[in-house]
């Protein structure tokens, strides 16, 4: 056996030697690099091996049940209606269109997205979506979401039947 | 590695049942069940323990909030898990755009009483083994980091979270040879770095 070919093996079982065939033993016998390769990736097992446990912090599951609570006092219906549009088992790429299909339909069904600025002309119950469909870039959907945030938390938005909050997900 | 599971399959298949109808003392069971292992897996993704309570938090609502379209074609476990890597990984690639370097276990934390230094879990021997210890742990933590993050979250759900090659595929939605291939490149990437370091004394092995 090549060099190469022993390595190979060496990786798939961490340079075990209980899982080394007889062949792949008799190479190590003669070869001080490969043998210290072994040594090498069975000393990297046991590192890895050696890392404690990672527990949760306290609260976690407090934290989790109080935010679901929180989302029950607020206008939750968009954020289960988005939560079926853009599955959050779905990879980004996948979210990423259905959040440009979700900004089309709620600028066409007349909903709007808050942008910070109201453009003169409109009245004070309506904003205007700066994307008109497009997909937005990373930094702009940032500065939305941050926005969409603060207005969930604002009393007056809650109040006023004028804006629909279209959430989506990355 | 991960504890152990305390509810049986089904008891959980029960209380995921309870949640899809709006149970949600049923649904915090199910998080005290899988969180240290979420958490587990989403700080060891993100270098971050403060970032990954955040990421750990988010994943469970988001997992309540789609639990209507959870039709059990995958276990409840793979599932979870497959919300929290997408969040991850989504973290970390805003990371990269925006330049970010993963959270240094070695940095003090600032607060506003000034700078304290983060404490890590230790379990080792005894104080003379400590720091040795507690240098390889940062060591190899900080080699898991390195890795390209499609790596790392191979390297870290199958060496350290002990899940299987299948349900690793069924995670991350790739095909069990692709799971493979990473593994194996993940091992070798990790040894070598962790080579360098022995090299460069910063870690010592016993040969």
């Amino acid at each position: 056996m090549t060099c190469a070919e022993v390595r190979e093996n060496l990786i798939v079982c961490w340079g075990d030697a209980d899982e080394l065939s007889a062949e792949v033993m008799a190479h190590l016998a003669d070869c001080d690099e490969c043998r210290l390769e072994a040594m090498l990736l069975r000393e990297t097992r046991i590192m890895l091996r050696a890392l404690p446990d990672e527990q949760a912090p306290v609260g976690l599951t407090d934290g989790v049940l109080a935010r679901l609570a929180d989302e029950e006092t607020q206008p939750g219906l968009l954020g289960r209606v988005a939560a079926w549009f853009v599955p959050e088992d779905q990879p980004a790429w996948a979210r990423a269109t259905a959040v440009g299909v979700a900004l089309a339909l709620a600028v066409a069904g007349g909903s709007v997205l808050y942008h910070g600025q109201q453009p003169a002309g409109n009245g004070p119950d309506t904003v205007v979506a700066t994307t008109q469909g497009q997909v937005p870039g990373q930094a702009e959907y940032d500065e939305l979401l941050l926005r969409h945030r603060a207005l969930e938390a604002s009393q007056a938005l809650a109040d006023d039947p004028g804006v629909t909050l279209v959430t989506y997900y990355r | 590695m991960a504890k152990a599971a305390t509810l049986s399959q089904a008891e959980i298949e029960g209380f995921v049942e309870r949640a899809k109808r709006g149970d949600k003392r049923a649904f915090g069971r199910l998080v005290d069940e899988y969180k240290d292992k979420i958490y587990s897996y989403v700080s060891r993704m993100l270098g971050d323990p403060y970032e990954a309570e955040d990421v750990t938090q988010e994943a469970f609502v988001r997992a309540y909030r789609s639990l209507p379209r959870f039709r059990g074609a995958s276990s409840f476990h793979t599932w979870l898990y497959r919300i929290a890597s997408n969040l991850a990984i989504d973290v970390v690639r805003r990371r990269r755009r925006n330049d970010v370097s993963a959270f240094s276990l070695d940095e003090p934390l600032e607060s506003d009483d000034g700078e304290y230094e983060r404490e890590i879990a230790d379990d080792s021997g005894g104080p003379e083994d400590a720091t040795g210890t507690r240098e390889t742990q940062v060591a190899v933590r900080r080699a898991i980091m390195d890795l390209p993050e499609k790596l790392r979250d191979v390297m870290i759900l199958y060496e350290l979270q002990g899940e299987t090659y299948e349900d690793i595929a069924e995670i991350l939605d790739v095909p069990l040879g692709t799971v493979k291939s990473r593994l194996f490149n993940a091992r070798n990437q990790l040894k070598e770095r962790l080579q360098s370091l022995v090299e460069a004394g910063e870690i010592e092995v016993e040969q």
